[in-house]
Formats: C-alpha cells, structure tokens, sequence
C-alpha cells in the first residue's frame, strides 16, 4: 500500500525525506515508466532546484507550506511560466507561457514543486485522452485501456504514482471521467471557487481547475490551496479559503442525507451499477440516510451541454489567430477540435441563436433547477461516474458514442454544483468511480462521504 | 437632393487603468508594447478584471450630458463581438449593450451610448501592432441620421465634443482619442459608411467627398451600393474596403468572465447632481439670467471653466459688461496667448476688481485690455499691475495741451479733416493716444478734437 | 481534405439534432447564462499596474512573437485592401 500524501508531507516537513529526495525519485519513475504511459509532455527543469530552496527553508526552521516539497503535474492548459501550455494541440506546441495562472502562484506560494505539464485530450476536447497531438496516454490501473479525459496525463501519473498531486480541469466531466477510468480520486470545485485566471478555455461558464490524487487527503490539501476569492478576476465566488483538511477531522456519517436516483441505473451498465449499489450500502452501515431524489431531466442536459461549449469554445479560440504566438488552430488543430469550433461557429450564428444557443440555455435552467432541488432534501447525491467501462486504446467510436460517456457527468457542470470521484471496486479489473455530487460550496460534505467510503474500502 | 448623415463616435475615457486590466492608459508616452499585460493581449487564459469603474459612471455622466434617458433597473450583458482582424487581440471586442439612449443635441437625436473597449493599434501599411491602447475604455454615441449635411455635420460634432469635455472625463480630442464612423446617405442611394476617421476636420471633408462622389454617381445614372468606405487623410479621398474586412455576423454573446450591469437609479440621480451642467443648456440660462446676447453667451460656454469664470465675476459687475468683455476683449487674449481657459490662474476677484475700474472709468477699455493680458500672464491684483505698467489715466487738464500739440504737428491732417476727410481724424486720434502714452481714452480724444478743430 | 471538413461537419450536427428531439416538448423558460448570479461587480480606478511587473511580461511577449521589429511592435500581415490599391 502506497505511502498516503499526508504521510509523506510529514516526512518531509520533518527532514526524514528531502523534498530533493522526493523530485529525484519521481523524475526517475517518470523516466522509468512515462514512455509508455505517455503522461507528462514536458518536465519542469528547475524543479529539483526549486525543490532544494525548500529543503533549505526547513533546514533553517523557517516556516515551509502547505504543499511543502510535494510534487505536482499542472494539466497543459494551464500556464506555468517558463513551461509550455501547449494544451496538447499543435495550436500551442511551441507556446512558452508568459506567466502563471493564479492557481499556480497559490501552489508556489506554498512550496508546492511542479514537476511537469500533464497529457491531455486536445484543448480539452474529449473523454478518453486519446486526441492528444503528443500521443495517446495509457491507464496505468487497466493497461490498454483508455484513462479517460480530457485530465488524462494527470490522472494517468496519479495512478502510477509518478507524482504526488495533479491539477486537472473538468468542463464536462474530466477530472471526474478520467478519475474514475484510473481508480483514483478527483474533485470539480462548486464553479467559481477556483479562479480561472490563466486557464486556457474551453467553456467559461463550466470549466473549473480541480485536484487528482491518489487519496482523499491530497485532494482536500490541494483543493484548499487553490479555492477561494481572488480579486485578479471577475467571475468568482466572494468566498474566504476554508480548510477543507481541518474539516476532515469529522469522519462520521451519522445523520447524513445521501440522495440516490434510478435515473443513474437507467443510464448505467448494470456492471457499473452493482459496484455502485454496493458501496451505496457501505454508507448506510455508516450510518448516512439513503432517500430517493426525482431527476426526471437529467440525460436532456448532454446535447445541451455540447451545444453551450461548442459556442463558449468558438468564442475563445478566436485568439489564436497566429499572430501573436502559435499557428492559426483551425489550420493544425484535430477532428474533435474542428468539430466544436465549427459546430459553435454555426449555432452562433444570429438566427440560430433562439433555436440552439438560448435554447439549451434554458434547458441548463431546467438540470439546475432539478439538482438544486434535490439538495433541498438531501446533502449530497451518490451514483456512477460514467455510464459505460472504458474502452480499449485506439477502438474506433463515433463522436456521439464518445459524447455519451458524459451523460452523468455533465449536470454538474451545468448546475454549477461540486462533484469529486473516488473509487468503488473494479468490473472486469477495470476501475469504477463513485460519483458524490455536493450543493453549491457542499465540498466538505462531499469529500467526508469520500473519505468515508475510502477508509471502509 | 435629400441627405442623411449620422454618426457612430467612438470617445476615449480618461482614466488612470484600463477597462479590464491594471494597465496604465498613456500609450501615446511609451514606447510599442509596454503597458500591456496578458490581459490586454489576448494571451492564452487571461480573463478580463471586473470593469473599471470610472469608465461606467463616465458613460452615464455622458448619457445624462446628452439629455438621454438611463436604462435602470435593467440587465446590462458586456458581450463579445467577433470579428478577426490583427489589433483586435481576443478576435472579439467587449462592448456593452446600450446604457441610455433616447437623447438630442442640437436636434440631432442620439440613439444610444454603450462601453467598449479600444483594439490595439494597426498600421496597416508597416503590418505593425502595438497594444499599449488595447483596452482602454471608449464610450460609443450611436446617432440617428438626422444631420443633412456635412457643415450641419460638422457643428453637431463641435458641439458634442464641447460636451464631453465639459464632464471633464474623457481624453483631449488631439490624436485619435475621438473616433467617428460616418455614414451617408443620399436620396435614391445606399447608405455609405466611412470608417474610423479621427477628427472633426477629417469628417467634414469625408462628408463633402461623399456628397460629390455620389450625387455624380447618381447623376450619371449609375447606383450607389450600400458599401464600407476608408477615408485617407493625407488624399482628402474616400476609399473602398474589402468586403472580407467589413461583412459580419459578430456572433455576439454575453462575455461569461465578467458579470452583467444593472444600474440603480438613486446612483444615477447622484451622478446628475454631482455633475457638470450641459453647455447647451448653461447657455440658454446664461441668456435668460443674465440677459445677454447668444452670441456673447455662446462664446463663454465654449470652455466650462470660462463658463465658471463668467458667472463668478458676473455676480461682482453688471453682467452685460462682463459678457462684451468676455466675448471680445478676453477671448482675444487668451487665444493670442494659446490659453485655455482652465489654465487661467487669475481669480475672478482679481478680473472683477479690473472691470469695476473700467465701468468706473478709472481706465480705459484698451487700457483694461493690457491690464488683463498682463493679468492673464503674471497674475496680481489690478491695481498692482496698473502701478507696474504706469497705466494712470490721464486727466483733462494733461490732455488738452497734447492735443493742441498733435494739431500743430499735423496741420496736414487737420486740413483735410476740415476738407471734409473724415479718416484725418482717426489718424489724429491716433497720434494723440501715442503721446499720451495710450493712457487716454480714444473717444474721448476724437471728441476734444473735433472740438478744437471746429473751433478754429 | 474538402471531404473530411464536410465530414467533420455533418458529424458536428449529429448532437444538434439529437437537441432539437430532445427538446422538442420542453416549454420555454428562462435562459442561465452564467453558472453564478453577481452583479455589478466593478473594480475602482486607480494607481496602474507596477512597471517591474509590466517589463517582466514585455520580456516574455516579445520572446514568444512570431515577428517583432526593433522597438517592440508586434509584426503582423499587411492589409491587402490597401496592397491592391
């Protein structure tokens, strides 16, 4: 059993393990392993430099960070200065970033070491960490299969233990899908609790930075470095960073209201659906009140998704037009990419704008007001992940086949709500994810059921 | 022949930051690329700081100015406005829905006023982008096409840039900050669209080719198409743009990274109390307070601070007085020292102290004139500078010998006024007021003059 | 290469349609534009951003232009409607 993240911080803030001894060994499993797995694009030169300035800082006594000497994949659509954001596309291939995202001066600021940037699906454009333009990356946890997207590289590196913590991005569904794929645990923050400044688009209104990580722990450690109120942007929640850890001290699930709906067997493997159900069980031997909720809506809100990030992505790929850094996308981009810049481009359009755009604005009201609800009567809502086990690397699917991993995933999205993953067992030796959706700002109930469910796993 | 002219005007704001980032506003100081930030270029996962908030309370000020109604109480989205071109650094300008519309001035009425932000700048010719103005927060006044033609035109815009600077809020006119679209129609055509041109100047004479270009048109039988024409400056000559630079569907959205306005009306009735009063309105009440010509009041509210000056002097000396003073004799001072009014630094005690001397007859209107323009460069009590200048007026009794004096000298003159050459004696008022060192009054003079000549 | 865009294309609509059925009976109701209601969120004017900071960024941005010219303009295309003049 692997050593746990809060485990290791400790060694390092007590000199037992150098944060340098920690950023050697995993750029020699990344060496080791990555060629096959395929899960890092490009390593961070300075990372055992900066990994010694912190290890100077503890000799001396001084007061080191939260994330002290840990080491972190940034998913490549995140900018990290002197690192190329490349977000897996030929669009960006040469794009040094500029300078950092928020999240990584907030990593920084607490000694986090980032050792390389994640794979990932093309501009986020996928489920299954296949479309990358730097390969497909592999599922260290069901080897040949799909890890799932568009965090795959994150995800992927979680499970093979080549780094400590991930940061991924979930629009859709991709910390969470690929979370589930690889058997680890991942979280998408309430929208606007993580700021997105130096995040590259894919959808605005849906796209949230959230953590990976091999335990509950380091997803709660990672998750309160990053959250709360920024005022280097506008669209964020006014909200004061919360320590989701300290919070963690309660383990108990007494009293706990956990909603359950058919609409998810209805929509599920019934493979999937039995892991699922049995774990459903292990929270009520823990004491948590299992009630039905009503989510008549839920499947309508996949074609609305689609159509809403297809409009928000055209509207933020018009920057790269090739002038000012990389090549115009249009001309080097892949097939999923295409197909959501002109989809968007057409539905855009001034008299299709009632019919599609707004319409599926509307239907978003409808998956909302359904899930919000629901959270009237309950505290946190339980189900499957995906709908269907991951499928083999390099089987051919149509795109609505790879859309329609996404259906239980996207609804939260919509809403605005947090959702974090953790697995439930394994079909066929295959991962299978447990999905705990929360109310808006609900991430300490969420991530006490995971916590639940991981220490009775 | 029926033409039709409106404009879409494009105002920079002065404020010290951008509209959605920290970047200083002075791009015309810096060399190429330095106040930018990945904000306003456009890098990859920059998203936009919440609006500046001078920018909005200017815009409304501005709205107020033009007699527009304020849409309260109302979702004002910032959207996206695609289109590509190379100083545009997203490939979509953030532009507000309207704020207020419903307006006039001069009879022209104003559709609608919005915010928006300035692309960065292209020369088209070198293919060289700079983005140190990228971002810089512009108010866009969208008028109907009531104006019907280019001399009507031209005093509508005189007119509205008095306006916006009367609120004290945008930036100077000289060098691009005032931007105007132009279009024109003329019966039986299209309308034509004239775009970006960057002074009220450039827009007359864009109008004046465009009523000459199409009526020939027109003339020969031949159609005006609707079109999008760029005017070039240095040829005075309106040009044809590429249909790809001008045909759009903007694909306007709401920009999800920054939330929507919705202004209350208690905080803009605090913004029309708190502000400046229209000049077309100050002038119209000028005429009826203070009973003076339009003439004389239109000159005194063609800057605020002139306006300011005027009704503070104006309640220390008849007012009449100080309106002629104002529109002949201290206006021609302060354009001959390329002064304008806000940077007078003499009080108006000190210009209401001069023009008590003058109405006293303690001076005489030129010797007024020195006075003030000495005022206006060394700025002192009047008394003060009558001593410094030695401008005593002279008394009757000093008088009467120089002018038995000048008569002597040029009996020439004296003869031909008394021939009946009524100019003679101009020629000797003139003399008499330069022996007397301009310390007397010329009509005074003419009128001893003529008193003595005649008696003779 | 015309053939897989129209490919692409007709592809792109497939999710389009499976929309338009699925909402077919649905009434209208108000649109969610954005996942957090705020308004009015605004940022006062005031003292600019730090130079250091700016000229640390001119550095990069530079370095990572396509083409720039020596006083730091960004080159890009000449406009063509004037080229044909």
């Amino acid at each position: 059993m692997a050593e746990g993240t809060l485990a290791k911080l400790a060694r390092i803030r007590g000199g037992e393990l150098s944060a340098a001894e920690n950023v050697a060994s995993a750029l020699e499993r990344i060496q080791e392993l990555d060629r096959r797995i395929n899960s890092f694009i490009e390593l961070n030169p300075n990372a055992l430099a900066e990994a010694e300035a912190v290890d100077r800082k503890i000799k001396r006594g001084e007061r080191v960070g939260k994330l002290a000497g840990l080491t972190i994949g940034v998913k490549s659509n995140i900018n990290v200065a002197g690192l190329r954001a490349t977000c897996a596309s030929r669009t960006l291939q040469n794009y040094v970033s500029p300078y950092d995202a928020e999240v990584i001066k907030r990593i920084r600021a607490e000694d986090g070491i980032i050792i390389g940037m994640n794979n990932m699906d093309e501009f986020a454009c996928g489920s299954s960490g296949e479309t990358s333009a730097f390969g497909p990356t592999d599922n260290p946890a069901a080897p040949g299969h799909i890890p799932g997207g568009s965090s795959s590289g994150g995800a992927a590196a979680i499970a093979a233990r080549l780094c400590d913590l991930c940061l991924g991005t979930d629009t859709g569904g991709s910390i969470r899908n690929p979370a589930s794929h690889c058997g680890i645990v991942g979280l998408k923050p309430t929208y606007g609790l993580v700021p997105r400044q130096g995040l590259i688009d894919l959808g605005m209104s849906l796209d949230q930075i959230g953590p990976l990580s091999a335990d509950v722990a380091g997803t709660a450690l990672l998750l309160e470095t990053i959250a709360g109120r920024s005022d280097n942007e506008c669209i964020m929640l006014n909200v004061d960073r919360v320590n989701y850890s300290e919070l963690l001290r309660e383990k108990s699930l007494k009293g706990m209201r956990i909603g359950i709906s058919e609409k998810f067997s209805e929509l599920t493997d019934p493979a999937i659906m039995k892991v699922i159900d049995g774990q459903i069980e292990k929270l009520r031997d823990l004491g948590a009140e299992i009630v039905e909720v009503d989510l008549p809506n839920l499947e309508r809100g996949l074609s609305a998704y689609y159509l809403i990030v297809s409009v928000e992505f055209f509207s933020g790929t018009r920057k790269f037009d090739g002038r000012k850094y990389g090549r115009r996308i249009e001309d080097v981009c892949g097939e999923e990419v295409l197909r959501r810049i002109l989809r968007g481009r057409y539905i855009s359009q001034k008299e299709y704008r009632g019919k599609f755009y707004q319409r599926a604005l509307q239907v978003r009201t409808l998956v909302r007001r359904e899930l919000l609800a629901a959270f009237e009567r309950v505290d946190v809502i339980v189900g499957p992940t995906v709908p269907k086990l991951p499928h083999r690397l390099g089987t051919k699917i149509t795109p609505m086949e790879m859309y329609a991993y996404d259906y239980l995933t996207v609804p939260a999205n919509l809403a605005g709500i947090c959702a974090g993953v953790v697995n439930a067992g394994r079909v066929n030796g295959i991962p299978v994810g447990l999905q705990v959706q929360g109310r808006v700002l609900g991430e300490p109930e969420v991530l006490r059921v995971m916590q639940a469910l991981e220490a009775a796993g | 022949m029926n033409i039709k002219i409106g404009f879409e005007v494009h105002q920079q704001i002065a404020t010290r930051r951008k509209m959605y980032c920290n970047c200083p506003t002075n791009y015309q100081d810096v060399p190429p690329n330095t106040n930018v930030c990945p904000i306003c270029t456009g890098m990859p996962g920059a998203k936009p700081l919440p609006p500046n908030q001078r920018a909005v309370e200017a815009a409304v000020e501005i709205a107020l100015m033009l007699g527009c109604r304020v849409y309260t109480n109302q979702t004002i989205y910032i959207q996206r406005k695609h289109y590509d071109y190379p100083d545009l650094p997203s490939g979509y300008q953030r532009t507000s829905l309207p704020l207020a519309g419903g307006g006039s001035l001069l009879g022209v009425r104003i559709r609608e006023i919005h915010l928006e932000e300035d692309p960065g700048q292209y020369d088209p010719l070198g293919g060289n982008v700079d983005y140190n103005r990228s971002g810089i927060p512009l108010v866009e006044i969208v008028t109907e096409p009531d104006m019907k033609s280019p001399e009507e035109a031209r005093n509508f815009l005189r007119a509205l840039v008095r306006v916006l600077e009367y609120t004290g809020k945008v930036r100077p006119e000289a060098g691009g900050a005032m931007r105007a679209d132009v279009n024109i129609s003329l019966e039986g055509g299209g309308r034509v669209e004239v775009k970006n041109v960057n002074s009220i100047k450039g827009a007359y004479r864009a109008l004046r080719y465009e009523v000459i270009r199409q009526r020939e048109k027109l003339k020969r039988g031949l159609s005006v198409e609707r079109e999008t024409r760029a005017f070039l400056e240095s040829q005075m000559v309106t040009v044809p743009m590429r249909v790809k630079e001008t045909e759009e569907d903007y694909r306007y959205i709401p920009d999800p990274d920054i939330f929507p306005l919705i202004l209350d009306e208690g905080w803009v009735e605090k913004i029309r109390e708190r502000m400046a009063e229209p000049p077309h309105l100050r002038e119209s009440r000028l005429i009826s307070e203070y009973k003076i010509t339009r003439a004389a009041a239109e000159v005194i509210v063609s800057e605020r601070e002139l306006a300011d000056l005027y009704e503070a002097v104006a309640r220390e000396v008849d007012p009449k007085l100080v309106a002629i003073w104002f529109r002949t004799r201290l206006k021609k001072v302060l354009n001959y020292m390329k002064l304008r009014a806000a940077d007078i630094k003499f009080t108006p005690a000190q210009l209401a102290g001069l023009l008590r001397m003058v109405r006293d007859r303690q001076l005489t209107p030129e010797q007024g004139e020195l006075v003030l323009r000495e005022l206006a460069k060394h700025p002192a009590e009047p008394e003060k500078i009558i001593a410094r200048l030695g401008l005593f007026p002279i008394k009757r009794e000093e008088l009467l010998p120089i002018i038995a004096r000048a008569i002597e000298e040029n009996q020439k003159a004296v003869e031909d006024y008394r021939s009946g050459k009524e100019e003679a004696i101009n020629f000797l008022t003139g003399k008499v007021l330069q022996l007397t060192g301009r310390r007397a009054d010329p009509r005074e003079i003419t009128r001893l003059l003529i008193e003595k000549i005649g008696k003779k | 290469m015309g053939e897989r865009l129209r490919e692409i294309e007709r592809s792109a609509e497939e999710i389009i349609q499976t929309f338009l059925k699925s909402t077919e009976n649905l009434p209208e109701m108000k649109e969610t534009y954005y996942s957090l209601e705020a308004y009015n969120v605004v940022r006062p004017d005031g003292e600019p951003s730090p130079e250091e900071e700016r000229r640390k960024f001119r550095e990069r941005f530079l370095s990572i232009m396509p083409r720039s010219d020596e006083k730091g303009n960004l080159r890009v295309e000449v406009a063509t409607w004037l080229k044909e003049r």
